[in-house]
């Protein structure tokens, strides 16, 4: 019995993230209510009709009628705007707590125009129109408080189309989530010493004016680094190599030895910063956090993982 | 292909109020105001009919003016506005809550409202208040013309509508509100077989919810008093009075003498009727009788007019409502019938006369109320007197008084000279000798009376005009009459004296009995042309309007639904029959749009087999090539088959890219030429052997 109330609530809803991509839009996802414009107009239609049944006005009826007709007529319009809309996920960027993030759908239109589609999620509404047989790729950027993992959440399309009479609406939930990276401590100590003694600050920070060279690009190299005037010149992926490259060793961030005073928010605000300050060294960095580690490495993917154990902290990372 | 989103917004918390107006919006809605008010403007006063739009049109001009500056008027300022306005409507009515003033204050609150419009939630509301001012000229007229004024206003209402609910409202142009009042009526059509279900079926009031207000009309048409003059003055109107269609062949002119108020009381110069008294009994006998259907103008009486003399009651088109008057009061002692409430909207009755010219007298009493005469006109008096020496018997002294009109020069005409106060009687008769009906009957019953013979006047319409386009009769107000009748062997015994002046009067009508100079109104001229042609039709368009549409009341409904065998249904059967009904409605305005679709894809599918095969003859589409282009490179390939590749290029484009407005029929013919240029094309390995 539980079980049929859960599964109704389900369809009904759509509150947990069970849509597998990509989703079309049919009737039985589709609502359909008036809008608060759409109650004024059938209040004032009430009134006409009243008004009209008292004093035996025939014309007023039908006139009142011919707007019935126009309002109910409106409402397959609505349904038709919204009806075999096909929506997938495509996307979640990362981003730092206290900023966006990004998460992207993919729309089609299938054979019919769509105008004014409203995707809502997290309380972030975009707007966008879509052409008979067309793409569109909508992106919501969702303001992210703290940490952590986020989940796009149940979207809501939306369309009021053609006189926002009605609003049709229809849920639709993936299990799309992108990863709220720790905040970077805003002016964090310096980098600590390597492991092999060097102490980053008398290394120097290899910024982007200590340029050596270009080398060939190889799997990993920071995406900042890569010479994109040669690329677009359509000479190849070359990566710069910057003077620091070449002196700075690893970096071992360590939660163990940060100060006892910090707390575990001001830890990995402290930790990310690091992770940050010697990506941009383009220094290899390892991390161990209580129970996890990460050997130094310096491509995109470590890195990504590495913030990934960060922002989910104390949750050991999938 | 990637299209990115159009705006991006955090919704606020309240969307609709928080938003303002943009110029494209306030100009739909003021298309949309005007639209409303126009029609109404002609029944409200001058003043409030200017004043409305000028409001409206006030916005507009400050809009043009100052686009950028937000026109910022204080709520109070326009509050104190619209109260002296609501002050001076009331000084003009009289009264205030009623449906007239009532009517002429949201008019002008409209146009106050309007200038004070700056949220959604403000167009919201004169949204409404628009479409409610769309029924209200219908208070006052529900002609064919009325149903038609209120069309632009419908069109404008989701023309209005659509640039509210838009997020970015397109630049106002011409074409833009055509396009937008073409798409309103395209969705209104899609609505119309739910309208028309709902006009049919949806059950009209027995009787009116609230009190009918006390609003009078200043109807033209006769009264229940008659002085000189009063009759020749409706006689110069052309409003329809009533419209009768005969069950059968119409009685002739002469014979249609319709009854209106009896005039009993004669204070020397004008005549009342007695409080109207029940006791009134219907005629039997194997006289003539003709069955007939009154459609009645709203006069503001409670009168129902008949033919002389009715032999059944009236049936009442209509069961209580506001149209049917009240229903039926009675019969008056002197034959008339009356209704509970004034006739305020036109209204329907049939009702079964025998042609006959007298009926019984009810009571001595009623012989010695019309038999008093009143102080003055001496030489009438002395007249009558000398004349009744002559002929004792009535009716011997009765054609004596008829034959004198008869044989002296006494004259019928439309523009009788001023009579004097005190004595009018005596002047009409023995000195100016020129009158109009009302002139002869009034002085005909003071010759019986002085003779001691009951008689009164009785007021009503005589004739009438037969309309060849729909076989019925039109009596208008010029064809007003009074005459007189006659207490004779116990019954009253219709005359008339104006037949002894004007014979033609009766047989013929207005127009071929008074002089030729007289101002004649222009239908009840015989020789009104081309022009009198044209109305003739306009009033059968006006008359089946009236009987089918305006009086399409509760009673009507009925007998709708019985022929349909509606009133068999048990509830739940009629229930599912609606919605099974609102279902099929659904399906097929879906099905409808599916089928444009299809054609759409159509030209898709037609198009990719097309390109198909060129791809097989060698040439392939490139992915950013139109279809223009891709036509335009694959004629200079194989030039003998140019035209072939252009009509599929242009029509593919047309019907993919093309206006989406385009007639169906167009698009027809667009994807007809698309099939013929693709089967005229070779198969794809003559197209390679050809290059």
């Amino acid at each position: 019995m539980l079980h049929i109330f859960v599964r109704i609530r389900q369809r009904a809803f759509r509150f947990a993230p069970a849509d597998r991509a990509p989703v079309v839009l049919h009737h039985s996802r589709i609502y359909i209510l008036p809008t608060r414009r759409g109650l004024a107009v059938i209040a004032t239609l009430l009134l006409m009709l009243l008004t009209s049944l008292n004093y035996a006005l025939s014309l007023g009826l039908a006139v009142t009628f011919l707007l019935g007709g126009l309002i109910a007529s409106t409402l397959l319009h609505t349904f038709r705007n919204l009806a075999g809309i096909e929506i997938k996920p495509l996307a979640a960027s990362d981003a730092f707590a206290g900023s966006n993030i990004v998460f992207s759908l993919s729309l089609a239109a299938g054979s019919v125009d769509r105008r004014g589609i409203a995707i809502s999620a997290n309380g972030v509404t975009v707007t966008t129109a879509v052409t008979a047989g067309q793409l569109a790729t909508v992106t919501l950027a969702v303001p992210v408080p703290a940490r952590g993992r986020v989940a796009l959440g149940r979207v809501t399309l939306s369309s009021t189309q053609p006189l926002a009479l009605w609003r049709g609406f229809a849920y639709v939930h993936f299990p799309l989530a992108g990863i709220a990276y720790p905040t970077p401590e805003t002016s964090p100590p310096a980098l600590p010493a390597g492991e092999h003694g060097f102490d980053a600050r008398a290394q120097g920070r290899g910024d982007e004016s200590d340029l050596a060279g270009l080398r060939d690009y190889q799997r990993g190299d920071p995406l900042q680094h890569v010479a994109w005037k040669a690329v677009a010149r359509g000479a190849g992926w070359f990566s710069k190599a910057f003077e620091g490259n070449a002196a700075g060793g690893p970096v071992a961030l360590e939660w163990s030895k940060l100060p006892l005073d910090l707390d575990v928010e001001a830890r990995l605000s402290r930790l990310t910063a690091w992770v940050l300050d010697a990506e941009r060294a383009a220094r290899p960095f390892a991390l161990s956090l209580p129970g996890t580690a990460f050997p130094a490495a310096t491509d995109a993917e470590h890195r990504r993982r590495v913030l990934t154990a960060l922002a989910l902290y104390p949750e050991a990372p999938a | 292909m990637i299209a990115l989103p159009l705006r991006r917004s955090v919704a606020p918390a309240d969307p609709v109020a928080a938003v303002l107006l943009a110029p494209a919006q306030v100009v739909s809605l003021g298309i949309l105001l005007i639209c409303a008010q126009l029609p109404q403007a002609a029944y409200l006063p001058l003043w409030v009919g200017v004043l409305g739009v000028a409001l409206v049109v006030l916005r507009f001009a400050l809009l043009r003016r100052d686009r950028t500056r937000k026109i910022a008027l204080p709520p109070w300022a326009l509050a104190i506005v619209a109260l002296a306005i609501a002050l001076l409507i009331r000084k003009q009515f009289g009264y205030f809550v009623g449906r007239d003033p009532c009517v002429a204050f949201l008019y002008v609150l409209i146009g106050i409202k309007f200038l004070e419009v700056r949220t959604l939630r403000d167009g919201t509301l004169l949204v409404c208040l628009a479409i409610f001012l769309l029924i209200t000229p219908f208070f006052y007229n529900q002609s064919p013309l009325a149903a038609v004024a209120a069309l632009p206003a419908v069109l404008a209402t989701g023309a209005a509508l659509e640039a509210l609910g838009s997020k970015q409202p397109m630049p106002i142009s011409a074409r833009s509100v055509r396009a937008a009042w073409l798409r309103t009526a395209t969705m209104i059509a899609q609505g119309l077989p739910i309208a028309a279900a709902l006009f049919l079926l949806f059950p009209r009031l027995a009787s009116p919810l609230w009190g009918l207000p006390a609003d009078r009309a200043a109807a033209t048409g006769l009264s229940d008093r008659m002085s000189p003059g009063s009759i020749s003055e409706l006689s110069l109107s052309d409003a329809v009075a009533f419209r009768v269609d005969f069950d059968g062949a119409a009685p002739p002119s002469r014979l249609r003498y319709w009854r209106g108020p009896v005039l009993s009381l004669f204070n020397g110069r004008e005549w009342r009727a007695l409080s109207p008294r029940a006791g009134g009994r219907l005629l039997e006998g194997n006289a003539p009788s003709v069955r007939y259907t009154v459609t009645l103008e709203p006069d503001d009486h409670p009168w129902l007019f008949a033919l002389d003399f009715p032999s059944t009651l009236p049936e009442i088109d209509a069961d209580g409502t506001r149209a049917s008057a009240g229903g039926l009061a009675g019969y008056s002692r002197e034959q008339q019938f009356l209704t509970r409430a004034p006739v305020t909207q036109p209204l329907r009755y049939t009702l079964t006369s025998l042609l006959v010219d007298s009926y019984p007298v009810a009571s001595a009493f009623e012989m010695q109320q019309n038999a008093r005469m009143p102080p003055g006109n001496p030489r009438t008096i002395d007249f009558a007197r000398s004349l009744r020496e002559r002929f004792p018997d009535n009716r011997r002294y009765i054609s004596a008084v008829l034959q004198w009109f008869r044989d002296e020069p006494f004259f019928y005409t439309l523009a009788p000279p001023l009579l004097e106060e005190s004595q009018p009687v005596d002047e009409f008769l023995f000195d100016t000798r020129r009158g109009f009906c009302e002139h002869f009957a009034s002085a005909f019953v003071v010759l019986l009376r002085a003779a001691g013979i009951p008689a009164r006047v009785v007021t009503g319409y005589q004739g009438g005009e037969i309309n060849p386009r729909g076989g019925y009769l039109i009596v208008r107000q010029s064809d007003a009459h009074a005459w007189a009748e006659a207490v004779i062997d116990g019954r009253w015994q219709r005359f008339d004296p104006t037949a002894a002046v004007a014979p033609s009067r009766i047989e013929r009508g207005l127009f071929g009995s008074v002089p030729a100079g007289d101002p004649v109104p222009l239908f009840a001229r015989e020789d009104g042309g081309w022009l009198k042609s044209l109305q003739l039709t306009l009033d059968a368009i006006n008359h089946q309007w009236q009987r089918n549409v305006v009086q399409f009341n509760r009673d009507r409904q009925r007998a709708l639904w019985r022929e349909w065998k509606v009133d068999e249904f048990a509830p739940w059967q009629i229930v599912a029959a609606v919605a099974a009904g609102v279902t099929a409605w659904g399906i097929a305005v879906l099905a409808w749009f599916a089928v444009r679709r299809k054609r759409k894809e159509r030209a898709l599918t037609l198009w990719e087999s097309a390109c198909r095969r060129l791809a097989r003859g060698g040439l392939p589409r490139m992915e950013h090539e139109g279809p223009l282009a891709f036509a335009e490179r694959a004629s200079r390939r194989w030039p003998q088959f140019e035209i072939a590749f252009r009509a599929i290029g242009e029509s593919f484009a047309m019907l993919r890219y093309g206006d989406m407005a385009k007639r169906e029929s167009e698009r027809a013919a667009l994807l007809a030429t698309l099939e013929r240029a693709i089967e005229a094309l070779p198969r794809a390995g003559k197209l390679r052997a050809m290059t």
